[in-house]
């Protein structure tokens, strides 16, 4: 069975006609794993028992014709996202043997759905980078060009999804990082509304930005998978109490008449010119849909990085001050003293990038600095959000490049972190101002590999982002990765 | 950056570095805080009042109506966002929590509690 072309839509009606069962279809994708991970890197942990257990009792509820969407379809879960029972790393070795005692909320519900974990995909250590290169235990590459990076923080999850060693995967976003992954090799990749999704179970990175969201084929995948995901919970004070559409309805629907912004700063000369020019060509062809253009400019967007990094490294070092091992991640065995216990366990625990934001985010909140930096970023945060609100006067969705270049060397980069932040400039201003955004495929430069563009929404409008990407995707053609 | 006030942060940040990664640490900020210290050409300041939800605050009353995605007074936004402060805790009675041994399996030292160095001299 050639399981590289099936979307979840697909295994979804060969499961319900009994073309296939949950079982076969879970062997399928988990043999390809054996096949090809060895080179991708993408799973850190592959739950092959469970996924297969999870299968048999899927096909019971298949059976009894009381399945849902997502029931028996095969999925990976980034590994900053707690599974009971199932070691969750983040990528880093102060978690090496973390086991979490609880399920995070988005598990739950998919588990209500009788889904099949194919197993825990390879992610930047605490998701903090680009590139996935950052991984203490996979450091995934792309399908596309084994020489390059995937993207990060979610590159395990869009590798895994390109690959199709899953029907579709959960990501995590703080500063682009299910995005600019999926643009990289060449998926489609959703963020959605801050408070849209449930964090209760999500490691926690900068609390007043990360969110859950999906990675699949095209947009149409996402959306299903958000659709099982989304709602409130009570032991997530963020999750707005808003109702959940059924995030599939507006696909299919003419985008004739909508207005599409395309922000200057987004297409000035940071950004490479094959990049510039395939979204660009998107925009056209959404002109010929009918939709209409509308010119706008975003002045703030070059305070963005260094008012993301602020606000992300002050939330982050608060949010990372828990890891002590103390009671759970690595303690170190040297620290006779309470003070050295700990900063020899944090130490030896922690990786160079998350250091550095550690250290950083300690710089923004210290006495003295504190309004210079941290104070600065938050009003720059409110004034992002503010520019935003003014664009959306004018239009319904807004176009952008998703990141300034394609997937670039394994070995680029590494050595210079302050050029890598200034990669994220596409992607951060949507967390700052909590909007939902997706990013799918528009174009392939010359070597072959994937460009992406974003298409950003006002906030709780994720149907109308789906609807305008699936648009594009209907008439695009995917070129497959080749391994 | 300065190795002194790197290692201040280190001390803040409750992380031992060796010698060598101190200074390497220092050369990576160094060029890391270059990049932050450009918001400081801004001129404008953080008002934490302010700071409900700006889109409410700053659309014109005429247009609201065509953004009914977006709430559309304060009360709908406390409804909204701020439900578990505001009007939804839960009722104060007590609910089952986890058993020791759950909590307990992901420590490297215990005995049936957290063992620790000697904290109170």
């Amino acid at each position: 069975m050639d399981i590289t072309t099936l979307k979840i839509r697909d295994i979804r009606k060969m499961l319900d006609s009994k073309e296939v069962s949950s079982v076969e279809i879970t062997k399928e994708y988990l043999n390809r794993i054996k096949k090809i991970d060895g080179q991708l890197e993408s799973y850190i942990t592959v739950t092959e028992d469970k996924a297969l257990a999870q299968a048999e009792e899927a096909q019971k509820v298949i059976d009894s014709g009381n399945a849902k969407d997502l029931t028996g379809i095969p999925l990976a879960i980034k590994d900053n996202i707690c599974t009971e029972g199932v070691k969750t790393t983040c990528s880093s070795k102060m978690l090496e043997n973390f086991v979490p005692p609880y399920n995070a909320t988005v598990m739950n519900k998919l588990d209500s759905q009788n889904i099949v974990m194919l197993g825990k995909v390879s992610m930047d250590e605490f998701a903090m980078g680009g590139s996935t290169q950052t991984s203490a235990f996979a450091k995934t590459k792309n399908p596309y060009d084994l020489n390059r990076v995937p993207g990060g923080s979610s590159g395990g999850s869009a590798s895994s999804v390109s690959a199709s060693l899953c029907a579709g995967a959960l990501g995590s976003d703080t500063g682009g990082s299910i995005r600019q992954p999926a643009s990289f090799c060449g998926v489609t990749g959703l963020k959605p509304t801050y408070g849209r999704v449930s964090r209760y179970g999500l490691v926690a990175f900068a609390s007043s930005l990360d969110q859950i969201g999906t990675l699949g084929k095209d947009a149409h995948d996402c959306a299903i998978m958000l659709n099982a995901i989304a709602g409130w919970d009570s032991l997530d004070g963020t999750v707005a109490k808003k109702d959940v559409p059924d995030f599939t309805s507006k696909i299919g629907q003419s985008i004739k008449g909508m207005k599409i912004a395309l922000p200057k700063e987004f297409f000035a000369e940071g950004i490479d010119q094959d990049v510039r020019d395939a979204v660009l060509k998107a925009s056209e062809v959404y002109k010929s849909m009918g939709a209409e253009l509308v010119e706008c400019s975003m002045p703030s967007l070059k305070y963005a990085v260094p008012s993301y990094y602020l606000i992300s490294s002050a939330e982050a070092t608060s949010n990372l001050s828990r890891y002590d091992g103390i009671k759970y991640g690595h303690r170190s065995e040297n620290g006779d003293n309470f003070f050295d216990l700990i900063a020899n366990s944090r130490g030896e625990g922690f990786g160079d990038e998350v250091k550095r934001r550690i250290l950083l985010g300690n710089y923004a909140l210290s006495s003295g600095y504190y309004d210079a930096y941290y104070g600065k970023a938050l009003a720059l945060k409110d004034k992002i959000s503010q520019e935003y609100a003014e664009i959306f006067e004018k239009c319904d969705v807004i176009l952008t490049p998703t990141a300034p270049t394609v997937a670039y060397g394994i070995d680029e980069n590494i050595s210079d972190p302050a050029k890598m932040y200034q990669a994220d400039i596409c992607t951060v201003t949507v967390n700052i101002a909590s909007l939902p955004a997706i990013s799918t495929t528009c174009g392939y430069n010359v070597d072959g590999m994937p460009i992406g563009m974003s298409i950003i929404g006002k906030k709780f409008d994720e149907t109308s982002i789906i609807q305008v990407a699936d648009a594009y995707e209907k008439q695009f053609n995917i070129v497959a990765p080749r391994i | 950056m300065d190795l002194n006030m790197v290692q201040y942060l280190a001390k803040l940040s409750k992380l031992n570095f060796s010698d060598e990664e101190l200074k390497s640490m220092a050369n990576d900020m160094t060029s890391i805080i270059e990049i932050m210290d450009t918001i400081k050409e801004m001129d404008i300041k953080y008002d934490a009042m302010k700071n409900q939800n700006v889109y409410i605050n700053d659309l014109r009353p005429e247009i609201k109506d065509d953004y009914p995605s977006y709430p559309t007074n304060v009360e709908e936004v406390k409804k909204e966002y701020r439900n578990a402060f505001l009007n939804e805790l839960r009722e104060d009675v007590n609910r089952e929590s986890y058993p020791t041994e759950k909590i307990l399996q992901n420590a490297t030292n215990s005995n049936d509690c957290f063992v620790v160095p000697k904290v109170v001299e």
